[in-house]
């Protein structure tokens, strides 16, 4: 009985491994829902439900990274949705536990009416002298395949998570990091007299916890503190041409451009 | 010989109407009598899910003060080992804590020690479709039983001493979309329980079993059916899909027998044109007739509601002055952003006015309609409203204190761009037809949370405690002044309830949600006993 059983098993799960061979052959190429308005709707509703926390109800990314432009840059409706199917390794995006395969289309059918309808015209820079100015300005704070500073957001999958326009006006007119994002500006000064800058990890009403601008970390009760401000926008200083000529900003886009998440030989 | 002499002991012992008693389960059962009485100044116990039938959470005792409470210290922690958190109220009875936990457990628990007696679990389906969270709000507890609604709708009566099913009902086919999560009442032999699911286009009932043998005693359905008045404000077939479910526990009033229940959001939650009318009894508060489930008067807060505002809040009863008279009133402010007073008897508005920044409404009418402004129907172009879909307040047990004559709830400010699209039901599906974005970081929109003493006569705040975010914790006041609460960062506060100044604070690591501390006195100390996150724990004065 127990070989029986034994052998039943094998069975079972060598007809698993193959529906899930056959369902990954069986794929569309494209989406059959594209177009669907009926399906766009149900979309629409999955999609503000289930993703628009972290990619933004106009998808342009909060958290998570700007989608719109994922078509224009040669992602394929069979590739998304695997992508959506199984998560982003290393990321907040998991596999969705009970979504329907129907239900990723429809999702991905009302996306693709948010996309960008072509690819923004590809930087004409020089990327290597960007990654020059790269590390000459910007990566005392921003960290790029685990080297760089840790202040600011890591940036080894901004090319393709925020638009060109978003990294131009995040250069040129510096940016407003949620609060809660991890990366709003707080200045304080302790019971001391001691300065600190830096931004905010976490906060409760009695106490403060931030990376200071040398990259310490550290906690702070509020009760112990002489002042504590949360100065608007960003850590991050604003680009000028006076700082950055806009040819040597085309050449970091150029650069930043090259720093993709994902891997661009997958479909 | 000692073996000897215990064995005689037992002997002797079985013949005593005493153990008799016990050998009922344990020693003595809980009558209708002890629950009515509510919390008692000898602190022995807290036998409902309110602390008493009127949810005044409002404990007599007097050890723990604002004086001395800052030197509270911990007694055990009792840790859950399960993936999901606390939403509940424990029971205690000599000496014995019972607990609900998420995912269909439950323990009993020494309070002296912290250490398990007995546990329970309860197979999960793997197709269960639950909205919010794998949670429980607590047991009932009558005679040698205890009651437990569970995930996948059904009641069970577990008996006290063993954690074993005496009986099991089931409430409906959780398959349809029906959960339940609320803590039952016991009235008079009864166990009183709601459903919920009112985003899966479910048809809300409340039910009330017969205590001993788990039958089904009445059923109040929340939505009428074809001929009873009430079903013609929902277009077409929209009432079998309508939702209006019921998973916060109710009030009881003895002397009328009437139970008072807050009824859920009409579904889809957000898309209003394909339920057109006001869609009774949804976002409604419900008295009935504690004997057979009969619809005594109802008051709908929000008529035809597209905001996701149920009226699952817990109701308060007490007797209060109003304009010189006592009045006998339910007290409730609601997620709508409006606190209510109403007449308990006739469910006569006395008093409405708004406890939060709300911009859907100027006023509650005359004629007890909300007065609309204009611009605050979803659409898929999305409405900015005030307040958010979780509201002005939700399921956490506000408190009241007869003494002072006033009313604490968890207040929440906060504003919601409102998405709604038409949505086609498929049976057992989410049914929302819509979705919500919150206002962040916006200067012009309030976005916080405070805990606020109400005047529950005249509806001013007398004073308020602000948190950094809304809290989503329950109440608990006591007789020497003392209001317990927790913020969402985690920490667990005491505010003296007559001002609202800090006391004391822990952080536990996790926040109340939608819990509540208990009071009860153990060995002679007075213990305050908290659920938060994945723990349970006891703090009381050092010896």
């Amino acid at each position: 009985m127990a070989n029986r059983t034994r052998a039943l098993l094998t069975l079972a799960c060598l007809a698993c491994a193959a529906t899930g061979w056959l369902a990954a052959q069986d794929l569309p190429d494209g989406n059959p829902y594209t177009g669907d308005a009926e399906a766009i709707r149900t979309g629409m509703g999955l999609y503000r439900l289930n993703c628009a926390d972290c990619h933004g109800v106009d998808a342009t990314g909060v958290r998570g990274p700007d989608i719109t432009g994922v078509w224009a840059a040669g992602r394929t409706d069979a590739g998304l949705f695997q992508t959506v199917r199984n998560g982003v390794a290393g990321t907040e995006m998991i596999p969705p536990r009970r979504a329907r395969d129907d239900e990723i289309w429809k999702i991905l059918a009302y996306l693709r009416t948010l996309a960008t309808p072509t690819a923004a015209a590809a930087s004409t820079g020089d990327a290597a002298n960007g990654a020059e100015i790269f590390g000459q300005n910007c990566s005392g704070c921003h960290r790029v395949n685990a080297a760089g500073g840790r202040l600011g957001p890591d940036l080894s999958r901004i090319g393709s998570a925020r638009s060109r326009a978003t990294l131009i006006s995040h250069v040129r007119e510096g940016s407003r990091p949620r609060s809660n994002s991890g990366y709003a500006p707080v200045a304080l000064t302790t019971d001391e007299g001691r300065a600190v800058r830096g931004v905010t990890k976490n906060e409760d009403m009695f106490s403060i916890q931030v990376m200071e601008v040398e990259g310490r970390i550290q906690g702070y009760a509020k009760d112990g503190l002489e002042a504590l401000e949360k100065p608007d926008g960003s850590l991050m200083p604003v680009f000028g041409p006076d700082r950055l000529s806009d040819a040597d900003l085309e050449d970091l886009l150029a650069y930043l451009e090259t720093l993709r998440g994902f891997d661009p030989a997958v479909p | 010989m000692r073996w000897m002499t215990a064995a005689t002991c037992l002997f002797l012992a079985i013949g005593t109407p005493a153990d008799a008693r016990a050998a009922q389960g344990g020693p003595g059962r809980v009558t209708q009598a002890e629950i009515e009485e509510g919390l008692t100044p000898d602190g022995s116990r807290w036998l409902t899910f309110g602390g008493d039938y009127g949810n005044q959470r409002h404990s007599p005792l007097t050890q723990i003060t604002p004086d001395n409470v800052a030197r509270l210290a911990p007694q055990w922690t009792f840790q859950t080992n399960t993936l999901d958190d606390f939403e509940t109220t424990t029971l205690y009875r000599d000496n014995i804590l019972y607990v609900t936990g998420p995912s269909n457990t439950a323990w009993a628990i020494d309070a002296r020690s912290g250490r398990e007696i007995w546990s329970y679990a309860r197979e999960l389906p793997t197709d269960l479709r639950a909205c919010c969270g794998l949670v429980n709000k607590g047991f009932a507890m009558l005679g040698d039983k205890l009651y437990m609604a569970t995930l996948d709708a059904h009641l069970v009566a577990l008996d006290m001493p063993t954690g074993e099913v005496v009986w099991d009902a089931t409430l409906a086919e959780y398959q349809s979309g029906y959960a339940s999560t609320i803590a039952p009442l016991a009235v008079d032999g009864k166990i009183v329980v709601g459903v919920a699911g009112g985003e899966f286009g479910i048809r809300g009932f409340i039910d009330a079993y017969d205590a001993e043998t788990g039958e089904r005693a009445w059923r109040f359905y929340t939505i009428p059916g074809p001929g009873e008045p009430g079903n013609d404000t929902w277009s077409g077939d929209s009432w079998m899909t309508g939702g209006a479910s019921v998973w916060v526990t109710g009030a009881y009033d003895p002397e009328q027998n009437v139970v008072f229940y807050g009824i859920g959001n009409p579904g889809p939650d957000y898309y209003g044109d394909s339920r057109l009318g006001d869609n009774l009894y949804s976002a409604s508060i419900v008295a009935l007739d504690a004997a057979n489930g009969e619809l005594v008067w109802h008051y709908q807060f929000t008529p035809h509601d597209v905001h996701d505002w149920d009226a699952t809040q817990v109701p308060i009863l007490a007797d209060i002055e109003i304009g010189g008279r006592t009045r006998q009133v339910v007290m409730f402010a609601n997620r709508n952003g409006f606190y209510y007073t109403l007449d308990r008897v006739t469910g006569e508005v006395l008093l409405a006015s708004p406890f939060v920044f709300t911009n859907w409404a100027t006023e509650i009418g005359a004629d007890g309609r909300p007065v609309l402004l204009p611009g605050h129907e979803p659409n898929e172009e999305g409405s900015l409203t005030c307040p958010d879909l979780a509201g002005g307040t939700n399921f956490w047990p506000p408190s009241y204190d007869p003494a002072q004559g006033v009313y604490f709830v968890n207040a929440r400010e906060s504003c919601m761009i409102y998405y709604a699209w038409d949505q086609e039901y498929i049976e057992g599906e989410r049914f929302t037809g819509g979705a919500g974005e919150r206002i962040r970081d916006d200067p012009t929109m309030p976005l916080y949370g405070a805990l606020r003493a109400l005047d529950p006569a005249t509806g001013e705040r007398l004073w308020e405690f602000r948190y950094m975010n809304p809290s989503t914790s329950g109440l608990l006041t006591t007789a020497s002044g003392l209001v317990f609460t927790g913020d969402i960062e985690g920490n667990f506060l005491a505010l003296d309830s007559r001002s609202g100044d800090l006391l004391w604070r822990y952080q536990m690591g996790s926040p109340l949600h939608g819990t509540s501390a208990i009071t009860y006195m153990l060995d002679g100390r007075q213990h305050v006993l908290v659920p938060a996150g994945t723990n349970l724990t006891a703090w009381a004065l050092p010896e």
